[in-house]
């Protein structure tokens, strides 16, 4: 009977109906879990983004405003749709004050896309802080662009002078090996063994906060 | 053979990495950092034991001409059932293990020992067999990543083990530490165990 010319093919599709039967079951079962993480993952991670200039106007602690999620997210974070700006985007307020932007941020990595949020001065100025959300490159190498050492050299750093002005700021930022120590304010470290993915970092931040900067001038916002 | 014997097969003798050198691309690729390795290894342990459990189960009744789309049937699908278990319930280490979910399902391991053993023997013994190869894998890439970040990071698990004083070896951070370290452990093992007993 295995020899029949039927019998593979039946069986085959009897196994894929067990299996897809299964895996179709399971998902149906944890998707509702696995949004709620993934949602919960996300504005943990706005939060996170906003936290020290919350900390900044009110006081608190950013280890208290984190540790009060999601009832501080419900307080201080209001998101925000600026149509044509093509991304999430919100704003740290408190009593009707804004106090700082957040925008989700993307660019294009060693092996695939790279997802960040990237909180700002009212003037889009500045970057308060910056968070990777999401990224696919190699795991020990360039995933390391997720560690806080790296992350915090972009914190409290003027990244917008004018964007049509002859100096542009954000292009005078060079990378300088991970060992060395940074000699002027316009050096920042780059990961050991991925060159490519530092500079898709900081192309990522260049090309999106000036597009950000450029889209709020142009709407008078 | 006995269980014993085909556990110690499967682990030491007849290792998927030093003596089939299976599994190799991942096995260079993840072992800069030992929790990455651990990660993966306990991934492939368990998608191992089960698959080759399955495809043992499966094995009188599944035909030769579409045995290898059967076995990736299989191999895929506990995968994706780990993934989704870990998405839903320890997010952490889903993130962690993401970008090896792939790695596992193309892990030469797992067809290897579907075809080699799970394929002509009982659904038990398949198991133990699956155990050993997964625990013999896990302990390569462990010993290799032993050396890679405590020489590339100062660290273990994380953990600085080396102070403030060491100069990390960035060779050992990226890929080709990976060539000559796997390269040095199938000499050594060849050198000392398999030519002394010969």
């Amino acid at each position: 009977m295995k020899d029949s010319f039927w019998y593979p093919i039946v069986f085959m599709l009897i196994m894929v109906v067990i299996f897809a039967s299964i895996l179709s079951v399971m998902y149906r079962f944890s998707q509702d879990k696995i949004l709620r993480q993934e949602r919960d993952s996300y504005q943990i991670a706005v939060l996170s983004t906003l936290a020290s200039a919350i900390s900044d106007y009110t006081g608190e602690s950013t280890e208290s405003i984190m540790a009060a999620y999601p009832e501080s997210y419900e307080r201080f974070v209001r998101s925000r749709d600026y149509p044509e700006l093509d991304r999430e985007s919100y704003q740290a307020e408190v009593d009707e004050e804004i106090l700082a932007y957040c925008f989700e941020i993307r660019g294009k990595g060693l092996w695939g896309s790279m997802q960040a949020l990237v909180s700002t001065t009212v003037d889009l100025r500045t970057i308060l802080d910056f968070n990777i959300v999401n990224q696919h490159e190699t795991p020990g190498l360039g995933a390391r662009i997720e560690e806080d050492w790296f992350l915090s050299q972009f914190r409290d750093r003027l990244f917008v002078v004018n964007p049509d002005a002859e100096e542009d700021i954000s292009q005078s930022y060079e990378f300088i090996a991970e060992t060395q120590t940074p000699e002027n304010e316009r050096q920042l470290r780059r990961v050991t063994g991925a060159t490519i993915t530092s500079d898709s970092v900081i192309k990522m931040l260049r090309d999106e906060f000036n597009h950000i900067y450029k889209y709020f001038r142009n709407n008078e916002l | 053979m006995t269980k014993k014997e085909i556990f110690v097969n499967a682990a030491f003798r007849e290792n998927s990495v030093w003596r089939q050198i299976l599994g190799i691309c991942s096995a260079l690729a993840v072992t800069n950092l030992m929790l990455n390795s651990l990660i993966l290894g306990l991934g492939v342990i368990f998608t191992l034991t089960l698959a080759n459990f399955t495809i043992s189960l499966i094995r009188n009744w599944t035909p030769r001409s579409v045995r290898m789309m059967i076995q990736t049937l299989i191999i895929a699908s506990y995968v994706i059932i780990v993934d989704i278990f870990l998405k839903a319930n320890l997010p952490e280490i889903s993130k962690q293990l993401g970008p090896y979910v792939g790695l596992i399902i193309t892990n030469c391991i797992l067809m290897g020992r579907a075809e080699a053993f799970a394929s002509q023997n009982k659904p038990f013994d398949s198991m133990i067999d699956g155990i050993g190869a997964g625990l013999g894998y896990t302990l390569v890439l462990l010993v290799i990543s032993f050396v890679r970040e405590l020489f590339g990071f100062g660290s273990i698990f994380g953990l600085r083990i080396l102070g403030d004083w060491w100069i990390s070896w960035s060779i050992m951070v990226m890929a080709p530490s990976a060539f000559f370290l796997l390269a040095l452990l199938i000499w050594a093992i060849n050198t000392y165990y398999y030519k002394a007993k010969a």
